[in-house]
């Protein structure tokens, strides 16, 4: 430190050593604190910034797997652009965000609820809560395909026998709309954990006694969630949508596990889209162009949502 | 503490290491070379231990330590473009489709390996060599292809009375008792190989195709593809379920398995299973040759192929270690491995009595005759590869199906066969 060393040298200690004079300059405050975020920058600037960096460049040029390309400008979003499978993609990835958005929100602040209650086993509960959450997409993503498969699907043969279907039932990976559906459903089984999990947090951290003083102002069970839950949840909320949109534009496994993309390109997202023309076909150009189009339009997202966050 | 101590510290330490390594790692290291190869999980697992096993056996007569590393099929195009990308990786890589075009660029020529192996075992189908032969030399070497029969239950054609199809008429017409006797018969229309296979090979034979000999002019919309359009359409709606639109490439294996289907296009995978697991239904299983249509019987098998990296510091080893599994008792282990499965690419190892024996592999090895690469008439090349991985042709024809005019349909395949050829990876670029 360094009114340490400066009341060694008063005292005379001389020759002071290098290791010592090296601690010395360590430990000052600057230097200090930027070599405690050296490791996780290096970390971002190698995982995500040099890749990011790269796609930017490859989305520019008409790069081809191992051979490098020239500079096109924006030729590839153009072409992207006049390709109908893209179009249909791109109506593919807000129809799925829209709808598994919505539904994780409100069923996620649902879920939210239930489990702040004081319930028998509540532990428990909320571990088991976090599982689809925990489990390996690609892996629980199988079990979902495995329900939905045209000939053994245990969704099918279930309402069949109930009465509620009649057989063979819906073809759930082969029609747009149920395939569609389909890859929203397991989105949000899978995402709604997320929700739950962290709007619980939010809920726990809401003072006792503004309940307590709007039920002495005779409020009604809604008349409390609306006017004191809603409105200390929504930093949580704003903040856990825009992770959960950014999650959901992006989402691979999902889509790539069950439907590869069909029928005939109808649940498409970006990620598969890209996978699929980047890597199966090549083009890592085009493939990069169509991973990043959505880049403007999440960064105005999370442009909006932060700054309404920090208002707050 | 001193610094003169601990840099002489350090100093000594560093050389304690250096040393050691000077004097017995290092002259291992030399002695030891290490080649690897990156393949796929087969879909007959004991292929890959024989595989492994004529590994170790050559890394010992090469002095070499021989790594197979087997990775899931559809993980492989992301794993090859890494290693193309980082310059680094494996040494040998199975390659596929028109994957010698699309790395053309990145791998090592191995002519004098095919050339070769080809005097030595009676020659080359052309149908396999074609698919390596890039305008810049041999970038593959043909490995084995997978027949692509057809697959029935002779049990349910043998309740309707009829015979197994000869053409795709016949499939047709079959079909509509069939599917009324509850059994359906199933051609994949989804993003799944299979849908490729079947389409090329129904649209051959009635005298389609998707490219010109020139390899860039699109040639989809003609009046050839509007017939195999409108036969998929009827075959469709009288003689198949609409399960086939979400079908992916092992829905057929089950369906046929089930006992509910009567008829597929397929790899004679399911066969072989019901034999593994010992089902009954094996007996009822039997297979025919791929059906004929107007124009004659043309069939798209799946190719695969060995390549070597050209960043590769073993190239010589590679070619040494594949004429090793070439080597005729190597080949037939490994086909009596993959039980039948695996055909040789090479006349004289075609005759191997494991498809004689059994009379229902018996036609097998002469669909060899009749197999052309995708893209035929034109050349493989990566235009061909797009039209493959984003599944225009089975779009197109689900499209149809799905109630779009056959004309709109085609051009729309059209539209995006342009595309694919538009984006061609420019020659040695």
């Amino acid at each position: 430190m360094a009114i340490g060393s400066r009341a060694l040298e008063v005292a005379g200690a001389r020759g002071l050593g290098r290791w010592a004079r090296a601690r010395e300059w360590w430990e000052q405050e600057h230097v200090f604190g930027y070599g405690l975020i050296l490791p996780a920058f290096v970390l971002i600037a190698c995982l995500v910034a040099y890749p990011f960096g790269m796609a930017i460049y490859f989305s520019l040029s008409d790069y081809w797997v191992g051979s490098p390309g020239s500079f096109v400008g924006i030729g590839n979003f153009r072409e992207i652009l006049g390709n109908e499978v893209f179009r249909q993609t791109v109506w593919n990835s807000f129809v799925f965000t829209a709808i598994a958005l919505t539904a994780k929100a409100v069923l996620g602040v649902w879920l939210a609820l239930l489990l702040a209650r004081n319930l028998k086993g509540k532990r428990l509960l909320r571990g088991a809560v976090l599982l689809p959450w925990v489990i390996p997409t690609a892996l629980s993503t199988l079990g979902w395909w495995w329900m939905f498969d045209s000939l053994y699907s245990v969704v099918n043969w279930t309402a069949i026998r109930l009465g509620l279907m009649t057989p063979p039932g819906p073809n759930w990976l082969g029609m747009s709309t149920y395939a569609m559906a389909a890859v929203i459903t397991v989105n949000v089984w899978r995402g709604l954990p997320f929700f739950a999990i962290t709007v619980l947090a939010g809920l726990v951290s809401i003072p006792r006694e503004f309940y307590e003083a709007a039920e002495v102002d005779g409020a009604s069970a809604f008349a409390r969630f609306r006017y004191v839950t809603l409105p200390l949840l929504k930093p949580v909320l704003a903040v856990v949508i825009l992770f959960s949109t950014i999650f959901t534009f992006n989402d691979f496994n999902i889509v790539y596990v069950l439907t590869r993309g069909g029928p005939v390109n109808t649940t498409h997202l970006f990620a598969t889209l890209a996978y699929q023309v980047g890597l199966q076909g090549g083009n890592l150009g085009q493939g990069a162009a169509i991973s990043l189009f959505m880049l403007p339009m999440l960064g105005l997202v999370v442009f909006f949502q932060l700054r309404y966050i920090r208002r707050e | 503490m001193s610094a003169r101590v601990s840099r002489r510290h350090f100093l000594t330490s560093t050389a304690v290491v250096a040393g050691s390594l000077a004097l017995d790692r290092a002259p291992s290291f030399a002695q030891k070379r290490e080649l690897t190869f990156l393949s796929w999980n087969h879909f007959v697992p004991a292929a890959d231990d024989e595989l492994r096993k004529q590994a170790e056996a050559f890394g010992k007569q090469a002095g070499a330590t021989v790594r197979v590393d087997t990775i899931a099929h559809l993980q492989l195009p992301a794993k090859r473009a890494a290693e193309a990308q980082s310059q680094s990786g494996h040494d040998l890589l199975l390659t596929g489709g028109a994957d010698p075009y699309l790395f053309e660029n990145q791998l090592a020529d191995v002519g004098d390996l095919v050339d070769e192996l080809g005097k030595k075992q009676g020659g080359w189908y052309p149908f396999a060599a074609e698919s390596c032969q890039t305008k810049s030399g041999w970038k593959a070497v043909p490995w084995f292809w997978i027949s692509f029969p057809a697959t029935y239950n002779m049990a349910h054609f043998k309740k309707a009375g009829l015979e197994y199809p000869k053409t795709w008429a016949e499939l047709l017409s079959h079909g509509k008792i069939l599917k009324k006797q509850g059994n359906p018969v199933g051609i994949a229309l989804s993003h799944c190989a299979d849908a490729n296979t079947t389409y090329w090979s129904v649209a051959w034979c009635h005298g389609a195709k998707v490219l010109e000999a020139d390899g860039k002019t699109p040639a989809l919309v003609s009046d050839k593809t509007a017939q195999v359009i409108e036969w998929y359409k009827e075959l469709y709606r009288d003689a198949m379920e609409p399960e086939v639109l979400s079908w992916d490439d092992a829905s057929n294996n089950r369906g046929i398995l089930s006992g509910k289907l009567s008829w597929i296009h397929n790899p004679i995978s399911p066969y072989n299973a019901a034999l593994k697991e010992k089902m009954p239904i094996a007996d009822d299983i039997n297979h025919h040759p791929s059906p004929a249509g107007p124009a004659g019987t043309h069939s798209a098998p799946p190719i695969n192929m060995v390549s070597i990296w050209k960043f590769s510091k073993n190239i010589p080893l590679a070619k040494d270690f594949l004429k090793f599994l070439f080597q005729k008792e190597n080949y037939d282990a490994w086909i009596v491995a993959s039980n039948a499965f695996n055909h040789p690419p090479l006349r004289h190892l075609a005759d191997h009595p494991i498809w004689a024996r059994n009379p229902k592999f018996a036609m097998l090895p002469k669909e060899a005759e009749y197999a052309h690469p995708r893209g035929w008439p034109a050349k493989p090349n990566d235009a061909v590869a797009r039209v493959e991985v984003n599944y225009i042709l089975p779009d197109m024809v689900a499209k149809a199906v799905n109630g779009m005019p056959t004309k709109r349909a085609m051009e729309w395949g059209q539209e995006q066969t342009a595309l694919a050829v538009k984006g061609q990876l420019k020659a040695s670029g």
